[in-house]
């Protein structure tokens, strides 16, 4: 995969509304973002703040009402769901879901799941499961789990399965929601590995998570949403030492795991009271 | 599916149960030792060796004319369900896809259908289409629609609403091959209920459907119409209801324990139901070793 300097997806000024006329809110505003290859973004936000609906536009599950999106240079914001389909069957973009639980087809064994992108895409079968059991690997698994079905393997395999799902296609662009906040510690060290050893081979990644200390060790850039805004994107190092917009000042004063700024109670109420007022 | 439900004792005693009875379905009206239209003056006699089941109030052999009403017993209610199956599964699915107009409009006929009052329906329909099997089928099997409709949507909405859906589409994949590949083996099982639930309901709507004079025309036996001129005769012949009844009791009652079957051996719980019986199997027989740890399910 080449690493030249061109964004995988550039997001410019989106809008996202949801509901009709008198119930239509809006979601996401003036949200700009761009990822270059080999770059992890993390895109950090509470519960609501519009971060899944960032995610489901750039897959064009969510239709955007305004803004521009391009995908590997192409603008895909006019796409029809013909030509979505089409963009999705190449690959380039791939989702990976919190719960592998619910991702996976609990009625398919593990195989079935995992080469699905490649039959969608009219490989041969027995090319599909030959190329399947390399991206097992991959991840680390033993090909001996091909044939169970998702409720036969611990959370941790499964994510590891919907990750070898998500590689299959060979992605310029992965975004995961949450991928390890669903696992135990050992495992999640385990996945984190997975993913930087796929940002080294060139693939961009969009972290989105809740939580800026899960984020901080494996993104280059965060971007910090609030209320369907970005109110601060920048260097990971910048966002955490240097927090401007007080919602990121309180999102690093309370993330526990950052030795860096651990804001004392008193700081965080402070912050909490500003950005109500 | 079939071996699993063959697995369970409950199935394969619904099963063994509907095999007789589609026999007789098949098998009976040749098998009638009289004929069943034929009177005597033999009436209301008891049971002989020449009639096994005693004569009615014309003199004609019960047990022929149960042989002979068995075919058209079992076709109408099978009749009925498939009936139903068709106009309701299809419009089940298709509302999930087609957006919100058709949704609305097949709610509303569900509905509809449901609020209905059954007999007045059914004996208003009668008198529009005319009296005959066909027509009474085909009213009964529209009315308990919504059944079907109701199961196939819920379980069409469970399915295209999960992830794996998402993900599937997020691959690129279309409709068509999200529906063959994730949405069929999940509404198949409630709806294989629904249907064996259907066949049990159908035999007891055409049997209270000839009881009332509507569907199949005396002198032509059924089970439900032998049920119903045997009643008249109660002071005569006290017994004389039993055969009839246990032979609708035995159809509704088989199809109910394959309906329960079929629930139990579909999906997760199912899954680990078999599992589990299994397991207590292999403890039975030490002859096989047991993998160690829990992993192994």
């Amino acid at each position: 995969m080449s690493t030249d300097g061109r964004p995988v997806l550039e997001v410019a000024d989106l809008e996202v509304h949801y509901g009709l006329r008198r119930r239509r809110r809006r979601v996401l505003h003036g949200v700009s973002l761009s990822v270059s290859r080999g770059e992890t973004v993390g895109v950090i936000g509470e519960t609501g703040s519009g971060k899944s609906t960032f995610a489901r536009a750039v897959l064009g599950l969510v239709r955007a009402s305004g803004g521009r999106i391009l995908i590997d240079g192409e603008d895909v914001s006019r796409y029809s769901s013909r030509q979505w389909r089409a963009l999705r069957r190449r690959g380039v973009v791939q989702y990976v879901f919190q719960d592998p639980l619910r991702s996976l087809d609990p009625d398919l064994p593990v195989e079935e799941s995992l080469i699905e992108p490649l039959l969608v895409q009219g490989v041969g079968r027995k090319e599909a499961i030959e190329r399947g059991r390399g991206y097992l690997a991959r991840v680390r698994l033993d090909s001996e789990l091909f044939g169970r079905l998702p409720g036969e393997l611990s959370g941790g395999q499964r994510q590891r399965v919907a990750v070898a799902r998500a590689l299959i296609t060979e992605p310029a662009l992965i975004i995961l929601d949450e991928p390890v906040s669903a696992l135990d510690s050992a495992n999640r060290v385990g996945i984190l590995e997975i993913l930087k050893e796929l940002r080294d081979a060139g693939v961009a990644l969009i972290f989105i998570s809740h939580d800026l200390g899960s984020v901080a060790g494996v993104a280059d850039r965060v971007a910090v949403l609030y209320q369907g805004e970005f109110v601060e994107v920048g260097a990971t190092h910048a966002v955490i030492n240097t927090p401007q917009h007080p919602y990121a000042r309180l999102l690093v004063g309370s993330a526990p795991t950052l030795r860096s700024a651990a804001a004392s109670r008193a700081e965080r109420d402070a912050l909490r009271a500003l950005l109500h007022a | 599916m079939v071996r699993r439900v063959l697995a369970l004792p409950t199935g394969r005693l619904a099963v063994g149960v509907l095999s007789v009875i589609a026999l007789l379905a098949i098998l009976g009206p040749t098998l009638a030792p009289h004929n069943p239209l034929g009177t005597s003056a033999l009436t209301l006699t008891g049971p002989s060796w020449k009639h096994w089941l005693g004569t009615d109030y014309l003199g004609r052999d019960v047990f022929s004319r149960l042989l002979a009403g068995s075919r058209t017993s079992v076709l109408g209610s099978v009749e009925v369900a498939l009936i139903a199956l068709a106009v309701g599964v299809v419009p089940g699915i298709l509302s999930v896809y087609l957006g919100r107009g058709f949704e609305w409009f097949t709610l509303r006929i569900a509905d509809t259908l449901l609020a209905l009052p059954f007999l007045i329906y059914a004996v208003a329909v009668t008198a529009l289409l005319g009296n005959g099997i066909p027509q009474a089928m085909f009213t009964v099997g529209v009315l308990v629609s919504p059944l079907f409709y109701r199961v196939t949507r819920a379980a069409t909405l469970a399915v295209a609403r999960s992830q794996y859906v998402e993900a599937a589409l997020i691959s690129g994949a279309s409709i068509g091959w999200i529906a063959r590949r994730h949405v069929w083996g999940k509404v198949l099982p409630p709806v294989a209920v629904a249907l064996a639930q259907t066949i049990g309901v159908g035999f007891v709507v055409v049997s209270s459907l000839s009881f009332l004079g509507i569907g199949v025309q005396p002198p032509a036996p059924t089970w439900g119409g032998l049920l119903a001129s045997d009643l008249g005769y109660l002071s005569y012949q006290p017994w004389a209801p039993i055969v009839p009844a246990l032979l609708i009791m035995a159809t509704v009652w088989g199809s109910n324990l394959l309906a329960d079957a079929i629930r139990d051996v579909s999906g997760e719980a199912g899954r680990a139901l078999l599992n589990s019986r299994r397991a207590r199997a292999r403890r039975l027989n030490p002859a096989e070793p047991i993998p160690a740890g829990g992993a192994a399910r």
